[in-house]
């Protein structure tokens, strides 16, 4: 928070001053404290759901602060929206691509703002001619007459740069800017925003990227849980230091006692799963009662890999094995048949027909099971088999015939853990199985995770709640940018070292991290 | 149009304005083929009056085509322009038979249909309804209204009331019998309309919005404005088609232009809008509309039945647009 910085005589273009903003449930922003200066970059980094994109939908307009003030160029403003920051000079690059794939590029550069001829009509030819000058100040080779959705990711993302550069911004706030880029695109990005810098553009670089801060960054910020918790110069933090500062909260013990104990029998073996741009050659086992932690930040592919092995996704090139059969990952059928199970992140889009009532739901997987004659269904046997399951995983319900949409977020999740269960799965992939869900029953759920590997399934849990995969898991493949970064045991680890391999900073902290992963099953600890 | 100093990909360039332009050709060719055919298998097709003649009957489902060509590049869509047809020239009527000019009722009757298309516009952006559903009761309502006031009787319209719908310009006597005002009227409304499309703001954040709603929003377009603006457009021009009619026919019809929206929004498929929002251009509609309206002339003069005629048009339908996914697949 107090900065010693030699640059500070730098003039102060934003100054964000206690802001706060909260949505329904969620403080998003906690009394947060920021500045930005002419001509410098200015990192922003923080786990998922510490408040960066928050902090930049206030200061673009699209969100306004429910407390606190924003001074710009010494005056407190507040954008009402995106025309009145767009106006004053502040550009955003959003890190979802926000285009129109339909229109030219040079279209997209000048959408709300064309050019107009005398007549009133749009002035195409110049806005191409002027187009195609902003492209070439960027050093970019691109046609501002091509439509938009012909070009490659890439190239669209640096239509989006040239866009919210067209504004003239004196602040542009990047989002994520490389994570759709190659190599070479990067460097590229990076000449440009060094060569905007020298131009005394104020620049926020948001980004899970640590180690290609180092490259661009002046000073960097530190996020967490919607606080902003340091501001410094780059060159006096040390990248552990980031790190730490990002997860800062220290793991409570919510955490049932271990239940599970892995055995040394293969449930399941992973190998060489590829999908372009993806995922990366991942290889790994599961074994009967394990609980194997999927950890990565956003976008490092954990539910993608999660999804790969259930064949929910295409994928390249990869076998899933289990027993001694390969299985068919064209569609989820093959691998449910062999006993797979997805729980979906979304409970109520993928895993719930939640307007069907508990019975329907728990049975949906495998009606044969209740089915007599004729493909007839057997209500009595459903009633069962409902009664069952509710009985043994402790769900709350008024009746068996309860209509899903009623029971609250841990029942809906425990419903879905029936319909499995009744399906005979034996492999459970969980996708962050507590999102959403309050502390006392996460508690439950958590109990159910470790009963469920105690009775010899093996399971699977992606969570981006990295104490979560602390707490539960024996093991945790932890994943950088769809390539596997670590494979460590949960025992032997810390949630620093998780977030460095995670992070993609360990090559110069510590060894490589490609030694782990080669024998991830020599990490175990034999039980 | 595009005289830029960079000297980009050379062959992503010239592929990219050759595969439009043949696109282009295709539509085009399609029509002039059908031309061609008919002209051999009826030999009365391809005459002066039967050309005007075609040209007169399909500037309904022309104009109409053209207004909710408009909806479906926003990603919507308006069912009830057919009803709107019938109560804005049953409304022109009854105010004319009332003692109202006939100017005036004329411009009555195109308002009606602004309002209606603003009811519309209001519905999917301030209600939030899905645009089927507040133009699938819009479509009930306007119908039910026509039929209301007229206890579902036509009226004769008074002396003057026809010559919009039956009057021509430029005839001279035997040998050409003039243009129709309505076919005059679609050339401009085509022409005005398809300039606001393709050269105006207006146009292209009517695309904007369409092609990714979120992306215009963030860009600072006013998205519910577009998407009043764009009912309002549907139901005007089905105002001004609805006066056309009851102008044709000398007379108020409640009961008229029954499934005529269907029609239209098969025009601006064929000719090439997208249901996805983003894509279409008015020449595609007037192209789609010609299509079915010399499939219809030509396959009666050939002999085939009404029947026929529909089992043919929804092949068109489905061929058309299976080629489209073909063509954007590759």
């Amino acid at each position: 928070m107090a900065v010693k910085n030699p640059s500070s005589a730098r003039e102060v273009i934003l100054e964000v001053e206690n802001v706060s903003k909260s949505f329904p449930g969620v403080k998003a922003l906690d009394r947060v404290s920021f500045d930005l200066r002419k001509g410098e970059v200015h990192a922003l980094v923080g786990e998922n759901g510490a408040g960066k994109s928050t902090l930049m939908k206030i200061l673009s307009g699209v969100y306004q602060p429910d407390e606190g003030t924003i001074r710009y160029k010494g005056k407190a403003v507040s954008f009402r929206d995106v025309n009145d920051s767009h106006k004053a000079g502040v550009g955003i690059i959003y890190q979802e691509l926000n285009l129109l794939p339909h229109l030219s590029v040079a279209a997209n550069i000048f959408i709300g703002r064309e050019p107009l001829t005398k007549y009133g009509t749009l002035d195409e030819k110049k806005m191409n001619a002027d187009a195609a000058e902003i492209l070439n100040r960027l050093n970019i080779r691109l046609d501002p007459t091509i439509i938009l959705q012909r070009l490659p990711v890439s190239k669209q993302q640096m239509v989006e740069i040239a866009k919210a550069l067209s504004l003239n911004s004196e602040v542009l706030i990047m989002d994520e800017p490389t994570s759709a880029l190659s190599e070479a695109e990067i460097d590229e990005l990076f000449s440009i925003i060094h060569a905007l810098r020298d131009h005394g553009v104020a620049i926020i670089y948001i980004s899970h990227r640590l180690e290609e801060l180092r490259h661009i960054v002046d000073r960097i910020s530190i996020f967490r849980d919607g606080h902003s918790v340091s501001t410094d110069d780059f060159t006096a933090i040390r990248p552990y230091e980031i790190v730490s500062r990002m997860v800062g909260r220290k793991i409570e013990a919510v955490f049932p006692p271990k239940q599970n104990v892995p055995t040394k029998e293969k449930l399941l073996e992973v190998r060489n799963i590829v999908r372009a741009g993806i995922l990366h050659d991942i290889s790994f086992d599961l074994y009967r009662g394990e609980i194997l932690g999927f950890a990565g930040l956003m976008g490092a592919g954990r539910s993608e890999l999660g999804r790969a092995i259930f064949g929910a996704d295409p994928i390249d090139s990869g076998d899933v094995i289990m027993g001694d059969r390969k299985l068919s990952l064209n569609s989820p059928a093959d691998t449910i048949k062999a006993g797979i199970a997805y729980l979906s992140e979304d409970r109520k889009a993928q895993g719930l027909a939640v307007k069907m009532r508990l019975t329907e739901n728990v049975t949906m997987a495998n009606v044969q099971k209740i089915s007599k004659r004729f493909g007839v269904i057997s209500r009595d046997q459903e009633m069962e088999a409902t009664q069952r399951y509710v009985k043994d995983l402790n769900i709350k319900t008024p009746s068996l015939t309860q209509i899903v949409n009623n029971l609250s977020g841990g029942n809906q999740q425990k419903a879905v853990v029936a319909k499995w269960l009744f399906k005979d799965s034996k492999i459970l992939i969980f996708d962050e199985p507590t999102r959403g869900i309050d502390v006392g029953t996460k508690y439950a759920i958590y109990e159910l995770i470790g009963r469920l590997a105690r009775e010899g399934k093996g399971i699977i849990m992606i969570s981006s709640d990295l104490p979560e995969i602390v707490g539960l898991t024996d093991r945790m493949l932890v994943l950088h940018e769809g390539s596997l970064a670590a494979t460590l045991t949960t025992a032997k680890t810390t949630p620093e070292e998780i977030l460095r391999y995670a992070a993609g900073v360990t090559k110069s902290i510590q060894g490589d991290a490609r030694m782990s992963d080669q024998k991830p099953t020599q990490a175990r600890k034999q039980p | 149009m595009n005289e830029t100093k960079v000297e980009p990909s050379e062959t992503t360039k010239t592929s990219n304005r050759s595969a439009e332009a043949l696109d282009r050709l295709l539509t085009f060719a399609a029509v002039i083929i059908l031309f061609i055919i008919f002209s051999i298998v009826a030999p009365y097709f391809f005459t002066v009056r039967n050309v005007l003649d075609l040209a007169l009957q399909t500037c309904t489902i022309t104009m109409m085509g053209i207004g909710v060509t408009f909806c479906i590049i926003t990603g919507g869509i308006d069912l009830s322009i057919g009803s709107v047809v019938a109560l804005t020239g049953t409304i022109a009527v009854i105010v004319a038979i009332r003692g109202v000019p006939i100017w005036l009722s004329i411009i009555i009757g195109v308002l009606v249909g602004v309002v209606t298309g603003s009811i519309n516009g209001l519905m999917v952006t301030r209600l939030k309804l899905p645009p089927f559903i507040a133009t699938l009761g819009m479509m009930m309502v306007a119908r039910g209204v026509a039929l209301t006031i007229t206890n579902a009787n036509s009226y004769s319209a008074p002396q003057g009331f026809s010559g919009l719908g039956n009057d021509t310009l430029f005839g001279t006597g035997r040998q050409f019998p003039g243009i129709p005002y309505p076919v005059i009227i679609m050339i401009v409304v085509a022409l005005v309309f398809g300039f606001l499309l393709s050269r105006t703001r207006l146009g292209r954040y009517i695309y904007a919005t369409g092609s990714n709603e979120e992306a215009a929003r963030l860009s600072g377009i006013n998205i519910n404005q577009i998407k009043v603006t764009v009912y309002i457009i549907c139901g005007m021009l089905s105002g001004l088609v609805g006066v056309i009619l009851a102008s044709r026919m000398v007379s108020s019809q409640p009961n008229s232009a029954v499934g005529y929206e269907l029609n239209a929004i098969a025009a601006a498929i064929i000719g090439g809008t997208s249901f996805m929002g983003g894509v279409g251009t008015i020449l595609g509609t007037v192209i789609g509309s010609f299509i079915i309206g010399i499939l219809t002339v030509g396959l009666t003069m050939a002999g085939a039945n009404y029947f026929m005629q529909q089992i043919v048009i929804g092949l068109v339908v489905i061929g058309s647009v299976t080629l489209d996914q073909v063509r954007t697949r590759r």
